[in-house]
């Protein structure tokens, strides 16, 4: 590893981490110290008990009610969270193989499975935030649109490219990667030999780089809300 | 503005901050989905009116002000300079909001705007500007309030003629709207004015009430103005005279906001419980019919009806089912607007709009949406149990041709109660004088 790609795709990795944690943490605790207003905001009609809890989940993880105004964001909304939760679990393939699964499709299949579902995942979320891109440019959203958020759009966007340029074009085996993934779990982030001499190591270097940059930036932007909108959809069935 | 002024503005921020606040001004993505929720956007298509712009305002203010982010990097947030444009602007896009929360209804976070915006008018007060008109109906509240002695002579006497304008509509000499009595088991708290007074005075006496009437109306001001401790005082002008006379409920004639201010605010407002039990005219009649307290004779309107949901009513108090089952024993022909419920158009007229002659044009304009809505409907009468609405309603009946008539919930029962056309409105002076020899 060379000193850039060791600071980038090493030590910033670590900090990303922990800033990510750190900020959470510190967002959370940020919110509780303010006092509440007794107010109870809730609109209705409300639900109580289970119903409210079953009400909570849709709205946080579904929001119905947007299907009513506006159906192609709801639909590219969904792709987008859906398949940053995919890209998330298939990640993980590169700590640990899903062994099982492994199992049962044989090697060459579990390479195939995962350049099928990798690779859809890979393009609709490009598509995903691709569309959220176009939609700022339009009005009213160009109008309310602040450097934050397109900085915020670029940062997942320059993820989505570079990990979609690793899917299709890496000239990379798994492995290499799964090494490199070790090598930052046992905190002496290296390079194989096979990455390290393939161009490819570049593309990789930027794509998390630029997953450090969002990981970092996180909590302390609007997207806070992975953590935010538990709370404020708690409020909607708040009853006196 | 100098700065003493600026801290002043900026300090309702700071002191002001509460957890709800926090929350909503960190968690919106901007995503612009309350575009279509908002009447007011989708007639005037002016970003002033787009929901998230008018929390944008107060977020780029705490922003610049208030987090490290925006005190680093201002730009990445357009963190604005309280001036006079913003206040302007913060002027135009709050004072405007007429508070439905039908925004709230469809935010995939839940953001209730106008949460944000009473931020904004506490901003707007702390810097001289707080809507004119709505700053003097307040003060004007609280002075009755504070002199209630003065008053209180001249409400007993327009009280008797109403007492007998009510005698002859229920043809009973005996009928009686009290006035301070004590050990009342109800105090209702009316609007100014005998057509609110008349109907529900109609529904209590049938169903035969230990009622009192409240010496003062049941409008806030200083829930419009923004004015928290101003809403406090008049609301709690009722809360005590309540408390004085012992009753066991307040009832609230059919005016939103004036609900929600005791329902849900006033006990933050003013850090007390309250010793009563707070209650809706909708919920009432629909109680008092249900209980078989009354009867409604047969006959029902056979004429399309169609019931407006008043946002302070239906979205913001939940009753949705009750003025529908009570329309249901009066009219047998309902026909709803599309949408409805908790997805109703706000008719373009609350949040104090109705009051405030600035706005005569703009609410005109804004409730296209609503005309629509009933034009839709074919019906003639529209029943809603909010003055405002109502007020509204009436305007855009005749800006938009809709030949309507425009009535309250407590109106439509009471006419049947007494055997008139349910269409019928009650003024004063129109009741035939009684026929003894009085």
């Amino acid at each position: 590893m060379n000193w850039l790609s060791f600071l980038l795709a090493g030590v910033l990795v670590y900090v990303a981490v922990v800033a990510f944690l750190v900020g959470t943490a510190f967002r959370i605790y940020y919110w509780l110290k303010v006092p509440r207003s007794g107010i109870k905001l809730g609109i209705f009609p409300q639900t109580h008990g289970r119903r409210r809890f079953v009400q909570w989940i849709k709205d946080t993880f579904l929001f119905p009610q947007v299907l009513d105004v506006d159906r192609p964001m709801w639909l590219f909304v969904i792709l987008l969270h859906i398949g940053g939760v995919a890209a998330f679990v298939g990640h993980l393939r590169l700590i640990q193989e899903f062994t099982p699964l492994a199992n049962a499709l044989g090697k060459e299949g579990m390479e195939q499975f995962s350049l099928i579902s990798g690779g859809i995942v890979g393009i609709v979320l490009l598509v995903s935030v691709l569309y959220l891109i176009a939609r700022r440019f339009k009005s009213p959203y160009r109008d309310i649109s602040t450097p934050e958020d397109y900085f915020l759009l670029i940062l997942v966007f320059m993820v989505l490219l570079l990990g979609n340029h690793l899917r299709f074009f890496g000239q990379v085996d798994v492995e290499a990667y799964r090494a490199y993934v070790h090598s930052l779990l046992t905190f002496s982030p290296e390079f194989p030999a096979e990455l390290a001499e393939s161009g490819t190591r570049w593309v990789l270097v930027t794509h998390v780089t630029f997953s450090n940059l969002l990981l970092i930036y996180l909590p302390f932007s609007k997207l806070v809300h992975y953590i935010g909108t538990y709370a404020v959809n708690l409020m909607r069935s708040e009853a006196r | 503005m100098n700065k003493a002024e600026l801290k002043a503005v900026t300090g309702v921020l700071d002191k002001g901050m509460n957890r709800q606040l926090l929350y909503y001004l960190d968690v919106c993505t901007r995503c612009s989905i309350c575009k279509d929720a908002c009447h007011q956007y989708v007639s005037t298509g002016d970003v002033l009116f787009l929901p998230a712009y008018r929390a944008e305002l107060i977020r780029r203010v705490y922003k610049k002000y208030f987090t490290r982010s925006g005190l680093f990097l201002p730009s990445l947030y357009e963190g604005r300079e309280v001036d006079d444009r913003l206040l302007d602007e913060l002027y135009r896009s709050t004072y405007a909001c007429t508070g439905c929360r039908r925004c709230m209804y469809y935010c995939p976070f839940s953001i209730d705007t106008t949460w944000l915006l009473g931020v904004a008018k506490a901003m707007l007060i702390a810097a001289g500007r707080g809507a004119q008109i709505l700053t003097e109906l307040a003060g004007a509240a609280i002075a009755k309030g504070e002199n209630i002695d003065l008053f209180k002579d001249i409400m007993l006497d327009l009280n008797k003629e109403t007492e007998k304008e009510l005698q002859s509509l229920v043809n009973d000499p005996t009928a009686a709207i009290p006035i301070e009595k004590e050990g009342a088991d109800i105090l209702y708290a009316a609007l100014a004015g005998v057509h609110s007074i008349l109907p529900p005075a109609v529904i209590f006496h049938k169903a035969g009430l230990n009622w009192t009437l409240s010496l003062f109306e049941s409008s806030n001001y200083g829930y419009f103005l923004g004015d928290a401790e101003k809403g406090r005082i008049i609301a709690k002008r009722i809360v005590d005279e309540a408390t004085r006379l012992k009753v066991k409920e307040v009832v609230i004639s059919e005016c939103g906001h004036a609900y929600r201010v005791m329902q849900y605010l006033y006990e933050t407002w003013a850090n007390e419980k309250l010793p009563f039990r707070v209650t809706a005219m909708v919920e009432i009649i629909a109680r008092l019919i249900r209980e078989g307290h009354v009867e409604i004779p047969s006959g029902k309107e056979r004429k399309l009806v169609t019931y407006h949901d008043p946002c302070q009513v239906g979205r913001n108090a939940g009753f949705y089912d009750e003025p529908r089952y009570v329309l249901s024993q009066v009219a047998s022909n309902l026909r709803e607007l599309t949408p409805n419920r908790e997805k109703n158009w706000c008719c373009g007229g609350g949040g104090g709009l109705v009051a405030q002659p600035e706005f005569d044009e703009f609410r005109i304009k804004t409730g296209e949406r609503k005309a629509e809505q009933i034009k839709q409907t074919r019906a003639g009468l529209v029943v809603s149990p909010c003055e405002n609405c109502r007020l509204q309603i009436a305007a855009l009946n005749e800006k938009y041709d809709l030949d309507i008539k425009v009535t309250g919930l407590s109106d439509v029962v009471a006419n049947q109660l007494i055997g008139r056309d349910i269409a019928t409105s009650f003024e004063a002076g129109q009741a035939e004088e009684p026929e003894s020899e009085d």
